[in-house]
C-alpha cells in the first residue's frame, strides 16, 4: 500500500536521499513510499547507479611538469631580484676595472692619439666645474635683479604704509605679486597633499611626520 | 583545518620552496581532475591547475585558516575552469582522445569495476562518460565535487559560491538529465532502469 507521499514529491527528493542529505524523518517517509511504488523504486535504483557510475569515472594524472612550473613561477620574483643584484655588482666591478685600466693606460693613449695630457685634462675638468659654479650664482643674481623692483616695492609698502592689509592690497595689485601668490598657494597645496596623513602607513606623509 | 595543513601553510608563507612543492603534490591530482571534468580537455585542465596553484601560493596571506584549504583550492580551480569554458565556448572533448599518442602527457587512470559488478556496469561505462561530458559544465562540476571528492552539499555551496538550495536542485537535475538520456538510449540493455 502506498503512503500519502505523491510520486512527484518522492522523486524530487531521491537524489538527496541517495546522498544522505535529507532529514531522517523525510527519508523514512520516502523509503516507505518507495517500498510500495515500483516506479519510484526503479528511479531510486537509477539514481544510486548514477552516483556509483560518477564515482567510477576515469581520472587523469597531473602532468609531471606542473610542480616545477608552479614553484618556478612563484619563486621567480625573488630569483629575479637576486639575479639583478648580482648583475649590478658585476657591472659595478666591471666598470671599476675598466676605469682603472683606462686611467692606467691613458697617458700612453694620449701620446699616441694626440689627446690632452693628463695634466691638461684635469685642469680642463676643474675649469668646467668652476664655470658651472660661477654660472649658477650669476643666473640667480640675474633673477634677483629682475625681481628686485618688485621686492623693493613690497619692502617700501611695508615701511611706508605700516599696515599689513594695506601693503598686501598694494602688493597684490601688481601682476608679479599675483603670480607669486598663485605660485605660493599651489606650492602650499602640493606640500599639504604630499605630507597629509594617509591610511597607508608606508606613505610619504607618515614617513615625513615620523621624522 | 588539520594541524599539518596549518603547518604547511605557515611554511609556504615563510617562502619555503619545499613546502610549495608539498602543497602542489598533495592537491595536484584532485585539482587537475576537477578542472578536467569541467573543461573536458586535459591540456586546459593542466593550465587551470597551474594557474590555480600560482594564485593560491601568491595570495596565501589572504587565506582564512579556519576554512578547509581543499575548498579554497577547488573554488579557485572551478572559477578558473568555468571562466575558461566561457571564454572559449568549446565543446568538451571525448575521453577517447586521451589515448591519442600524440596528445598531451597525461594518462587516464581507470580504477576498473570490482569482479562482482563487472557485468552490471559493463554496458553503461563507455556511454556514461560521453553522457557526463554532454552535461552543462556546472552540472559536471557539481557531480564531480559530490561523488569524486565526496563533498557535502554545504561544502559544494561554499566552493562554487552558490546557495545550498541551488546545489540540491542542480544535483537533482544532473541526475535526472543522465537518467533520462540513459533510459532513452538504452531501453533494453543493462540494468539501468
Amino acid at each position: 500500500m502506498k503512503t500519502n507521499l505523491t510520486c512527484a514529491a518522492c522523486r524530487s527528493e531521491l537524489t538527496a536521499l541517495v546522498d544522505g542529505a535529507i532529514h531522517p524523518a523525510v527519508a523514512r517517509a520516502i523509503l516507505s513510499h518507495v517500498e510500495s511504488c515500483a516506479g519510484c523504486r526503479e528511479r531510486l535504483e537509477a539514481h544510486r547507479l548514477i552516483a556509483e557510475h560518477v564515482r567510477r569515472l576515469p581520472s587523469i594524472e597531473a602532468p609531471a611538469w606542473l610542480e616545477d612550473r608552479v614553484v618556478a613561477a612563484v619563486t621567480r620574483p625573488a630569483r629575479v631580484r637576486r639575479l639583478a643584484r648580482r648583475a649590478a655588482a658585476l657591472a659595478l666591478a666591471a666598470s671599476f676595472a675598466i676605469t682603472a685600466g683606462l686611467l692606467a693606460i691613458y697617458p700612453k693613449l694620449a701620446a699616441q692619439y694626440g689627446l690632452p695630457t693628463p695634466g691638461t685634462a684635469f685642469s680642463r675638468a676643474i675649469g668646467g666645474v668652476i664655470d658651472l659654479l660661477v654660472a649658477v650664482p650669476k643666473q640667480v643674481a640675474a633673477e634677483i635683479s629682475f625681481y628686485g623692483p618688485f621686492a623693493r616695492q613690497v619692502w617700501a609698502a611695508f615701511h611706508t604704509l605700516g599696515a599689513l592689509p594695506r601693503a598686501a592690497l598694494v602688493v597684490l595689485q601688481s601682476p608679479e605679486s599675483q603670480i607669486a601668490g598663485a605660485f605660493l598657494l599651489t606650492l602650499g597645496v602640493a606640500i599639504f597633499w604630499i605630507l597629509r596623513p594617509s591610511r597607508n602607513e608606508r606613505g610619504i606623509g607618515h614617513a615625513c611626520l615620523a621624522l | 583545518m588539520a594541524a599539518d595543513e596549518r603547518e604547511l601553510v605557515r611554511r609556504c608563507l615563510a617562502r619555503d620552496d619545499r613546502a610549495y612543492r608539498e602543497l602542489v603534490r598533495a592537491y595536484q591530482t584532485p585539482v587537475v581532475n576537477l578542472a578536467w571534468r569541467i573543461t573536458g580537455n586535459p591540456d586546459d585542465a593542466a593550465e587551470v591547475a597551474q594557474e590555480t596553484f600560482i594564485r593560491v601560493l601568491r595570495s596565501l596571506h589572504t587565506y582564512d585558516p579556519d576554512r578547509p584549504l581543499r575548498s579554497w583550492l577547488f573554488k579557485i580551480a572551478s572559477n578558473l575552469a568555468l571562466d575558461l569554458i566561457r571564454r572559449r565556448k568549446r565543446r568538451p572533448i571525448a575521453l577517447e582522445d586521451l589515448s591519442d599518442e600524440d596528445g598531451p602527457a597525461v594518462e587516464a587512470v581507470d580504477p576498473g569495476p570490482g569482479p562482482e559488478e563487472g557485468l552490471r556496469l559493463e554496458w553503461a561505462e563507455e556511454r556514461f562518460q560521453a553522457l557526463v561530458a554532454e552535461l552543462p559544465e556546472h552540472y559536471r562540476a557539481i557531480l564531480h565535487l559530490r561523488y569524486r571528492e565526496e563533498f557535502s552539499y554545504e561544502e559544494i555551496a561554499e566552493t562554487l559560491g552558490i546557495p545550498l538550495g541551488t546545489v540540491k536542485v542542480r544535483l537533482h537535475r544532473a541526475h535526472e538529465n543522465l537518467r533520462r538520456k540513459l533510459t532513452a538510449r538504452e531501453p533494453r540493455r543493462g540494468t539501468m532502469p
